[in-house]
């Protein structure tokens, strides 16, 4: 029984020990010129897709819940959203290769399509994540189009 | 009790130390990110699959390249999702170590841009074993950029064919680069071997 108590003891002020680790957050003030937006033409519609349903892993400027606050979930959500950024970040798309650009435009289409993204873990988190039929639609033909016109005239 | 205690500080210590650290390393490379955005890009793409030593790998060649390739092309014309994934990897290897010194500057460039994207779609192909219709998807950008590269540094001494799917991703087409004069479709497999034409004929 001792034995217990010591290592909840030692757990215990572990877990308030790491509550004074902060990971860098993900947020930037700039936008940078290599932003999809000052790239390629964005309609309202579609950006606010965008930046409801991915632009917290997929851009520069995460939209912090609460808990993102306390540890071990810090930690987690930082991972998560690195991951996201190297696979495609809208803040600096306009830095990709134009061959780079036009596989995202295909692989954006393919992943709404095939309800791969936004994930059903944070779909789960963010209920206006959850897209329906004519927003997914929305995005698709959006990026498709982009895709299109790049490669014909690459 | 001070006894205790003392472990308990030691290991919360510890515990800082490794959490700071691996802490430092994000924002290290979150700095760097912000400050080369185009570095970023290409950062993640340098990372080697499991089991391969930069070192210890003689340079690749672009025939080892296109091996792999058709090694994969193969895998997919008999619907075999995990062979489709090892060759993903074995091709993902083969980007990240194929020998440009000799060419120009110009021709580099050329190269890096396509083996940038190429080594992508390999590294998801590697690691969606179980998932062939998101393989698929890949496999049509990859075999663009095959056929690019095959453009600048030849075959290698050997005859490919560059085939047409008129079907896949919805009548959209994709092609793809065989070793065979017969059509073997990869887009459908085993559904549809037939299904295809030969667009052009590469020597080299
Ligand atoms: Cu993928």
């Amino acid at each position: 029984m001792k034995r217990i108590k010591k290592i909840s003891l030692v757990l215990l002020v572990l877990l308030i020990a790491i509550q004074f680790l902060h990971p860098a957050r993900n947020e930037s003030l700039q936008q940078l010129p290599t932003d999809i937006a000052t790239n390629y033409k964005v309609p309202d519609s579609v950006f606010r897709i965008l930046k409801t349903a991915c632009y917290d892993c997929h851009s520069n400027n995460t939209r912090y819940p609460w808990y993102s606050n306390i540890q071990p979930m810090a930690w987690m959500m930082a991972n998560h959203i690195s991951n996201g950024k190297e696979e495609l970040n809208f803040s600096e798309f306009g830095g990709y290769s134009i061959r780079r650009q036009t596989s995202k435009f295909k692989s954006i289409a393919d992943q709404v399509k095939d309800d791969a993204m936004p994930l059903w873990s944070y779909e789960l988190m963010h209920k206006d994540a959850n897209l329906s039929d004519d927003e997914k639609k929305l995005i698709m033909n959006w990026a498709q189009i982009l895709e299109d016109s790049l490669s014909a005239n690459n | 009790m001070k006894k205790y205690f003392a472990i308990t500080l030691a290991i919360a210590v510890v515990a800082l130390a490794a959490c700071n650290s691996s802490n430092n390393n994000s924002t290290a490379s979150q700095t760097d990110a912000n400050k080369d955005t185009t570095a970023a890009v290409h950062q993640t793409q340098d990372t080697m699959p499991a089991g391969m030593n930069m070192n210890n790998t003689t340079t690749v060649s672009v025939k080892d390249v296109i091996a792999a390739y058709l090694q994969m092309k193969n895998a997919f014309t008999n619907d075999n999702t995990n062979d489709a994934a090892t060759a993903g990897k074995n091709l993902q290897a083969a980007f990240i170590n194929l020998d440009t010194k000799t060419l120009s500057a110009d021709q580099q460039k050329t190269i890096n841009d396509i083996t940038d994207d190429a080594k992508e779609h390999a590294e998801h192909i590697g690691a969606n074993g179980g998932n062939i219709a998101h393989q698929r998807e890949h496999f049509d950008l990859l075999s663009k950029d095959m056929a690019d590269l095959v453009k600048t540094l030849g075959t290698g001494g050997q005859t490919l064919y560059k085939d047409f799917c008129p079907m896949y991703n919805n009548k959209k087409g994709a092609y793809w680069l065989s070793e065979t004069k017969e059509i073997k479709n990869p887009y459908l497999g085993k559904a549809m071997p037939a299904c295809g034409v030969m667009k052009e004929e590469i020597k080299q």
